[in-house]
């Protein structure tokens, strides 16, 4: 018995007057741990203070119930006050009679004098000396607030529910109430319950943040965990390296629910050219390496093969693309490596959804940058790293990668676990979108990161970092973008996904053609795509590749692979390495039946029939033991073998994995 | 400094002086007392020809100066008696009237607006009955009570309670819900509910009742009076026009209006003490 709070499978329904119904709340399923600081968020409409009212037992569900430390919630009681929006103070009654009366009612028990005490003690608490024996209409609406905390506070809850608290507040006023309000309950540890439609004031006061979806039927869409430490401070928690990740992500989140609202209805298939589906939604990623997806876009190939209604989608982050791939909001998308594995093996929890890709779209095209101080301290390479972080051993130094199971997650950690440094304890990674990290470098909250182009070269024309390794320096023709379908997806449209695979094929081809990339260096450029300096994108992709650190630019003609050198194989031997490093660093276990998971989600089959009906070889590599840059051998014979003779990894669960059956995921 | 603050004016620049106040005063003043002599003017011209029925206002004065208008106290026979003592007669049986209807009236008005199955009951039974003019309750009162003088007080009560019943059941079905909602999660008691949150919720709308109430009681006091006869104004009135005394009933009428107007304005100010600011 953890939870403090169980919502347990609550549904709200309101009868309407035409004699129908309306489903307010559906399966709403969370709970809250004691101490915890939960916001509940979503655009107006979504059920947030309809949840609120069940909470506080204002309102009866119609379905499931709501637990207080292991009791129904029948009625409404001062074990769990409620912080009204609009003060709920009573007009008749000066501040400290409209605390007291609060006070005498609950605390019966106590003497008058304690009580008396407690009124005044708690109008000192919100600084209202002066206003004590003014009538609410005297006050201004931030006074008035704070009586509202003060009154609620001063029973003691068990519980504090603020339903929108701050919401008709001025923008200073907000502020320091929030502000308040953060120290008051990290003093007295209250767990609170926050309905807010304010993103900042949510990442700000919460430990956690529940998203609902649109009414009607809302649900819970998503969860944000909030990693800042308490005690919280408001300019600490806004200079956090996560900060305008997490900031980007719940935007994202809330403009999803606003396009849904607008769109409503999901465009049905339309079928044609012999093939089930030409409408297609495809993701991508503002990157040099979403070139495939643009070329066949924008040069006709998605036309030539039949999809003659093809959307790109430009989202902000690979998180984006994961959930709309996972929700069925994208048909398909551009993936880092990892990510079909990892999404089908159901990475952090979630339930695995089966996620298949038939081609590779890209390989190489990714460098490690650290910031310039980095190099003014003299570092140039991986062993002066180890020595910068073994000299200021008291600072924490962050770096970033785009997601946890893209390559640049992956090789960045087999990168700095080559030379002995842990990248969980001797260094801290977090996870930021790459359009992000030239700015969040710039602020100074990360030391480097690792993403692809044009965001390195971006960092290095602005002086704020320098390249210390490149995908060269590493793993010559890592697999590095592919494509994603839900396997649903790809069984229910058969030749549609075959059509893509053919599309990005001819693609690609296309865009290993050296003449073609100037065309499609500034096709890149749009601000529809990438939308970034021309001359960003043209680094590496054309023209010499200058690393930032006073070395003359080198010409690396394989720093971003489209086609050559077999490079849209879906290889096996590739996906088992991908799921050595996701099990060595914690992210998803190994799946002791490799073969049946590597089978599935690396789907050959696919990539060979597109091959051969566009005449292409239908080659894949030599089954054998490859070595990346350290001389490690890897043997796709003998997986665990390998992870268990690295040193730095993490603790190693293998497990069978059964996608059809996932086990039932009870949330902790 | 300190030449600053000795040089400085002691006056309050911001305080009006008492010759702009008295200006404020005329300026509002003025336009009624204009109104008034122009009323009383055109009067006077339609009533100054040789056919006209009803006396000017000169005539009204002239006719009432003595005794009624100097001397209001005259106490003399039955209902012989000086203006002050009819109106305070009247007034006495309005004040016994509305102060029943004024408890009868809040605690059903509590009752119908706390209970929907009260409400439910009730309220058509009230509909019905508020239409009812207040004269017609009067030969069943006085049939009921065999008297004139509760008669006349049973129908300034039947006449007021209504606008206080309805009133005071929307003031109660309207207590915001935010205050409900305070009461509920306080966990208030009921006595405590009733005397914190419910009462000073629903004064602003008894006022409202209250005062629409005092205007129909004392309409109907003057009515009930001219039927039942006894000492009171209304008795008064139509006494003086049996007599033919027309400029006495036209006095009598602008007493009426007068005590009227006074009383309205005193319901209006006990709300003001009572009512909360905001």
């Amino acid at each position: 018995m953890t939870a403090f709070v169980v919502i347990d499978h609550v549904d709200q329904v309101f009868p309407l007057p035409n004699g129908q119904s309306y489903i307010a709340l559906k399966n709403i399923n969370l709970e809250i741990r004691k101490g915890e600081f939960v916001s509940l968020l979503g655009h107006s409409g979504c059920g947030k203070s309809t949840l609120l009212n069940i909470i506080a037992g204002l309102a009866q569900p119609a379905a499931g119930g709501v637990l207080l430390e292991g009791r129904q919630v029948t009625k409404p009681g001062p074990d769990r006050m409620v912080v009204f929006q609009n003060y709920s103070l009573l007009p008749w009654l000066t501040v400290r009679q409209n605390i007291a009366l609060a006070v005498d009612e609950v605390m019966k028990h106590l003497p008058a004098q304690e009580r008396r005490d407690i009124v005044e003690q708690h109008i000192d608490m919100v600084k209202l000396r002066q206003a004590a024996d003014k009538t609410p209409g005297k006050l201004s609406g931030g006074m008035k607030q704070r009586v509202s905390i003060a009154r609620a506070l001063a029973i003691r809850p068990k519980l504090l529910l603020l339903d929108e608290p701050f919401g008709a507040l001025d923008a200073l006023t907000r502020s320091g109430l929030q502000d308040q309000l953060i120290q008051i309950a990290q003093e007295h540890h209250l767990t609170c319950i926050m309905v807010t439609h304010d993103v900042d004031e949510a990442l700000l006061l919460s430990d956690r943040i529940v998203m609902l979806t649109n009414g009607p039927e809302s649900y819970i869409g998503q969860i944000i965990d909030v990693p800042f430490e308490r005690p919280r401070e408001r300019m600490a928690v806004v200079n956090h390296p996560n900060y305008y990740a997490l900031r980007s992500e719940i935007v994202y989140f809330l403009n999803q629910q606003k396009k849904a609202k607008q769109r409503k209805v999901k465009q049905a298939a339309i079928a044609r050219n012999g093939l089930e589906k030409i409408n297609l939604e495809i993701g991508f990623v503002p990157l040099t390496d979403c070139a495939p997806l643009v070329v066949a876009k924008e040069m006709g190939f998605f036309q030539k093969h039949g999809l003659e209604e093809v959307t790109l989608s430009r989202e902000p982050s690979w998180k984006a693309i994961a959930e709309g791939v996972t929700s069925k909001r994208l048909d398909a998308a551009q993936m880092v490596a990892g990510m079909p594995l990892a999404l089908t093996l159901g990475m952090g929890g979630k339930v695995p959804t089966p996620v298949v890709t038939g081609v590779v779209l890209s390989r190489n095209g990714n460098a490690i940058t650290l910031s310039k101080r980095l190099y003014d301290e003299g570092v140039r390479n991986l062993a002066d790293l180890k020595g910068a972080l073994a000299a200021a051993p008291d600072r924490v130094h962050t770096m970033a990668t785009v997601h946890p199971a893209s390559m640049h997650n992956l090789i960045l950690r087999y990168w700095l676990a080559s030379a002995d440094i842990d990248p969980d304890q001797d260094m801290h990674l977090t996870v930021i979108p790459p359009p992000q990290m030239v700015a969040t470098l710039k602020a100074g909250n990360i030391d480097g990161f690792c993403a692809g182009e044009p965001w390195n070269t971006h960092a290095i024309k602005e002086n704020i970092g320098f390249v210390i390794a490149h995908d060269l320096d590493l793993w010559i023709g890592h697999p590095e973008k592919v494509l994603g379908v839900r396997e649903d997806w790809a069984n229910q449209y058969p030749q549609t996904h075959l059509a893509l695979v053919k599309a990005l094929l001819e693609a690609c081809e296309y865009c290993d053609d050296r003449r073609n990339r100037p065309q499609i260096a500034e096709l890149l450029a749009k601000p529809e795509y990438v939308g970034a300096e021309l001359e960003y994108i043209r680094a590496g992709f054309l023209d010499p590749y200058d690393r930032g650190d006073g070395k003359p630019p080198e010409q690396l003609l394989r720093f971003n692979q489209f086609h050559i050198d077999i490079t849209n194989c879906p290889s096996r031997a590739e996906g088992l390495w991908i799921l050595t490093q996701l099990a060595r660093w914690g992210i998803t276990p190994f799946p002791r039946n490799w073969i049946e998971i590597l089978d599935r989600v690396r789907r050959m089959d696919v990539y060979g029939e597109a091959a051969r009906q566009l005449d292409f070889p239908d080659l894949e590599p030599n089954r054998e033991p490859f070595a990346l840059f350290d001389g490690t051998v890897f043997d796709p014979d003998d997986p665990i073998g390998y992870l268990n003779s690295l040193r730095i990894k993490r603790e190693i669960r293998i497990e069978e994995i059964d996608i059809d059956h996932p086990a039932i995921v009870v949330a902790a | 400094m300190a030449t600053n603050i000795s040089t400085r004016p002691r006056s309050n620049p911001y305080a009006p002086n008492w010759g702009s106040k008295i200006i404020k005063a005329l300026t509002n003043f003025v336009p009624t007392l204009v109104a008034i002599v122009v009323f009383l003017l055109i009067w006077q011209l339609l009533c100054s020809g040789p056919n006209a029925t009803l006396p000017g206002p000169i005539q009204v004065l002239q006719d009432t100066w003595d005794p009624l208008i100097i001397d209001p106290f005259f106490q003399g026979d039955g209902t012989d008696q000086g203006l002050f003592w009819q109106l305070a007669a009247s007034l006495k049986r309005v004040a016994i009237g509305y102060f029943l209807a004024a408890i009868v009236g809040i605690a059903l008005g509590i009752l119908v607006g706390v209970s929907t199955i009260m409400f439910r009951a009730l309220d058509p039974i009230f509909q019905v009955l508020r239409t009812i003019p207040p004269l017609a309750w009067l030969p069943i009162s006085l049939a009921a009570m065999r008297d004139a003088q509760p008669a006349a007080i049973f129908v300034i009560f039947i006449t007021a309670i209504w606008p206080i019943i309805i009133n005071t059941g929307v003031g109660v079905q309207n207590i915001p819900q935010d205050y409900n909602n305070v009461a509920k999660v306080l966990q208030l008691s009921k006595p405590k509910y009733f005397v914190k949150v419910l009462l000073p919720a629903t004064v602003p709308y008894i006022f409202t009742g209250l005062k629409i109430a005092i205007g129909l009681s004392w309409l109907a006091i003057v009515a009930a009076e001219m039927l039942t006869g006894g000492v009171g104004i209304g008795f008064f009135i139509w006494d003086a026009y049996n007599s033919g005394a027309i400029s006495e009933v036209i006095l009598a009428i602008l007493y009426v209006g007068l005590v009227g107007l006074l009383l309205d304005k005193l319901i209006t100010f006990i709300g003001k003490l009572v009512l909360p600011e905001d």
